[in-house]
């Protein structure tokens, strides 16, 4: 049989970024199929623009608001960056009634992987064997020995910036220099860890190069030049995205072909052989369809819309949804909460300022239900924050004249924020579903996302808020203002930006949509490696490990295609 | 949340990974028609939504709050007119509404006793008086505008931001290269521009 591609992989993100570069560098013809446009770093990259050359001062115009009024929320949302958001109109979604749940997106070449915090941790074996430990969920599949090698080779080529500190709860990985602490940030760190012996304060890891590689330096790709800019795309490719790693480097090997603008709708099924025979897609321009035919399809489309073309190329063999035996495809919906957050004054050390725009902050691993107890809940969330002097002037300061504008000259003085990210637990009542006659302009189901925030999550984010008030007590934060722990601030699911779990891996095919290669069970020339393949999430952001199990997830299949198994 | 904190919360999810925060307040009607009824809403002239008489007062309040002194002040780099294009090619009815009659409740607030006073027209430093009272008694709350603060503030952005007030009022520096968490202030001597 003749095929198209060895491989079609569906989407060129993130998590696509990897299969794309993995497959090809192992000889294999790739057809990477994006829905969004080709984005052109000289054209869709705004870092250049200076604050005076940015239209209307940076405010949102009212069209922003109604072209993209989920994705204008978002704190990357802004003149320069704009172009990288959805148009929420063309793409709509529904969540049942009284609830809500944030959507945000991009699609162009690279996806979010342009957008992105750039926030790396590697999960523990803590997080691996959480599910079980804890009987939620289903187990994961592996644990952090099967998939150390493959953080170890995503962080080498993508380039993580951080420091060793030995910790079981956040392994160390291969790290270029980590930033700077502010003088604020060292005494912050000094009295919190004194007060808290089981807490950390570390400088974030970050998808920075701070020390380029050759190989990185080979790819066109620089070292940071502190300018934290980075959503609107980073002309010197110092930071990670698949615009500026992954893609070029699955270029070079001349085995990939991009195909933009093209959404996949279906995958089409054949019972004979047990296997996908093809990716049915539509030119999201032209509207013209066409069907594509590859040995082995991987999907990277997001955890959403993976779910969403999985539930849509539903068949006779697979009612419910394709390779979708066990029911649980579409359910078991994730993220992150971003909760307990505290601002505050670092007293002191006005006679010293930083120099440069940091794109990081600092990291306090998760403790609770690990070095210190957790009541009422299980699992745990990180801290991620920063003490920073911003400029001087501010709608709050009074004065006019010779005067006000003197003062101005003069930093604020260090100014604390912080935020926790929780774990939200898998729950099969958080879940993904195809609205029955709704469609958008591409014949495609909308989605119904049902997802919200449960008890475990409630009783976290209200302990992560007394934990900031605690620890800026410790350090002795001034003017102190944080979230109410007996009223917190729960936002919308969504707003972590960390969409997984829909897709899960596990041991039985039974109750896992993958097996721990992140193959299907039931279709074994399917992988999934977005978000959705997440048993769990833990608290750390997970691009870094959605990017390691692609890795791995990729090099199986090529050892399956060789022994002709797939 | 209040402004400040707000902008400190972007700041750090800039520099993290999620978007934790709604966009509170940001939401506005999105009529944009230019020619309304309301004198409120009238452009001056095609183009441009703010009259002469406005741009008068905004340009006397301009070089009033960020004057020229060793470095050029908000009418030498040009914000009256940062102003007048940002009013008339962005924003909603609603947003010239706003600046309109905020623009008309200052200068009442600023008239004198006799309610003769036109603060365009004041020398400058009868100005400065005049404003410094009013800005002290608004902040003090014993002056009641809403509109003040959030005019100044833009002022105070547009100045900012504007070529001459990144570069020559405060430290530009566009590529900084490595990032050091940890200086002394006398090495920079003022506040980044960014």
């Amino acid at each position: 049989m003749s095929f198209d591609f060895d491989a079609i992989v569906v989407g060129s993100g993130m998590s696509g970024g990897w299969v794309a570069k993995e497959l090809c560098e192992r000889g294999l013809k790739v057809a990477v199929i994006e829905r969004g446009r080709n984005t052109d770093p000289t054209e869709d990259y705004k870092d250049h623009v200076d604050p005076w050359d940015t239209p209307n001062m940076g405010k949102k115009t009212p069209e922003d608001l109604k072209k993209h009024p989920i994705q204008s929320e978002v704190y990357a949302f802004n003149q320069n960056t704009k172009q990288f958001w959805v148009d929420d109109n063309d793409h709509p979604y529904i969540t049942p009634e009284d609830q809500d749940y944030k959507w945000r997106r991009g699609y162009h070449k690279g996806g979010r992987s342009i957008m992105w915090g750039r926030q790396s941790y590697r999960m523990s074996e803590i997080d691996f064997e959480a599910n079980k430990k804890d009987n939620i969920g289903v187990d994961w599949p592996v644990r952090y020995d099967d998939i150390k090698p493959w953080y170890d080779h995503v962080e080498r080529f993508a380039g993580i910036s951080g420091s060793m500190e030995g910790l079981d709860i956040l392994p160390d990985g291969v790290f270029q220099p980590p930033f700077e602490f502010t003088c604020a940030e060292e005494v912050f760190k000094e009295k919190v860890e004194e007060k808290f012996p089981g807490r950390k304060v570390i400088p974030g890891r970050a998808a920075h190069l701070t020390a380029p590689t050759q190989e990185q330096m080979d790819l066109g790709r620089g070292k940071c030049q502190s300018r934290a800019l980075c959503e609107r795309g980073c002309s010197f490719g110092a930071y990670f995205s698949s615009v500026s790693a992954t893609l070029p480097a699955a270029e070079r090997t001349g085995n990939m072909t991009l195909i933009a603008d093209t959404a996949v709708q279906k995958l089409d099924y054949n019972s004979e052989t047990g296997k996908i025979s093809g990716v049915q897609t539509v030119n999201t321009k032209t509207k013209e369809k066409k069907t594509l035919s590859a040995r082995t399809v991987f999907l990277n489309a997001g955890t959403i819309p993976t779910t969403m073309i999985l539930l849509n190329s539903a068949n006779e063999h697979f009612p419910n949804g394709l390779a979708n035996s066990s029911g649980h495809l579409g359910k078991n919906l994730m993220d992150h909460v971003a909760c307990g957050r505290g601002w505050g004054i670092m007293p002191g050390m006005m006679d010293k300022y930083h120099k440069g725009r940091r794109p990081n902050g600092f990291y306090i691993p998760r403790f609770r239900n690990h070095t210190e107890v957790g009541e009422g809940f299980i699992r745990g969330y990180g801290y991620q924050g920063r003490i920073y002097r911003n400029s001087g002037w501010s709608i709050n300061n009074p004065g006019i004249g010779s005067s006000y504008k003197k003062a101005n000259r003069t930093p604020n003085p260090w100014a604390l924020s912080l935020i926790a990210f929780a774990e939200i637990l898998p729950d099969e009542r958080n879940q993904i579903t195809l609205h029955p006659s709704k469609t958008d302009q591409w014949g495609f189901p909308v989605p119904v996302i049902d997802a919200k925030m449960r008890e475990n999550e409630v009783n976290l984010i209200k302990q992560a808020t007394r934990d900031t008030i605690a620890m800026m007590d410790a350090a002795g934060i001034v003017m102190p203002d944080a979230d109410d722990p007996e009223d917190p601030h729960i936002n919308a699911p969504g707003n972590g930006i960390h969409e997984m779990g829909t897709a899960r891996m596990g041991h039985d095919s039974a109750d896992s949509v993958l097996n721990k290669f992140n193959q299907s069970w039931d279709i074994p020339n399917l992988f999934v490696t977005d978000g959705s393949f997440m048993t769990s999430g833990g608290c750390q952001n997970p691009s870094l490990t959605y990017m390691a199990f692609s890795a791995r997830a990729a090099d199986h299949a090529v050892k399956l295609m060789k022994e002709n198994k797939i | 949340m209040n402004i400040q904190r707000r902008d400190a919360m972007k700041m750090l999810l800039a520099i993290s990974a999620s978007g934790a925060l709604a966009a509170c307040g940001d939401q506005s009607k999105t009529d944009t028609k230019q020619d309304g009824e309301d004198p409120l809403l009238k452009y001056a002239e095609a183009g441009k939504f703010l009259s002469m008489q406005e741009m008068a007062f905004l340009t006397a309040m301009a070089a009033t709050i960020i004057p020229r002194t060793d470095t050029p002040g908000a009418v030498e780099a040009g914000i009256p007119q940062t102003i007048q294009d940002l009013l008339s090619t962005w924003g909603d009815d609603t947003v010239r509404q706003y600046w309109r009659s905020g623009l008309q409740s200052v200068q009442a607030g600023l008239k004198g006793a006799d309610g003769s006073n036109d603060f365009a027209t004041l020398a400058a430093n009868a100005r400065e008086a005049v404003l410094a009272k009013f800005d002290a008694g608004v902040y003090a709350n014993t002056i009641e505008n809403d509109f003040y603060k959030d005019f100044k503030s833009t002022i105070g952005s547009a100045y900012y931001m504007s070529e001459t007030g990144a570069t020559e009022e405060l430290i530009y520096d566009p590529v900084p290269g490595d990032f050091k968490g940890c200086i002394p202030f006398s090495d920079v001597g003022k506040a980044w521009a960014t």
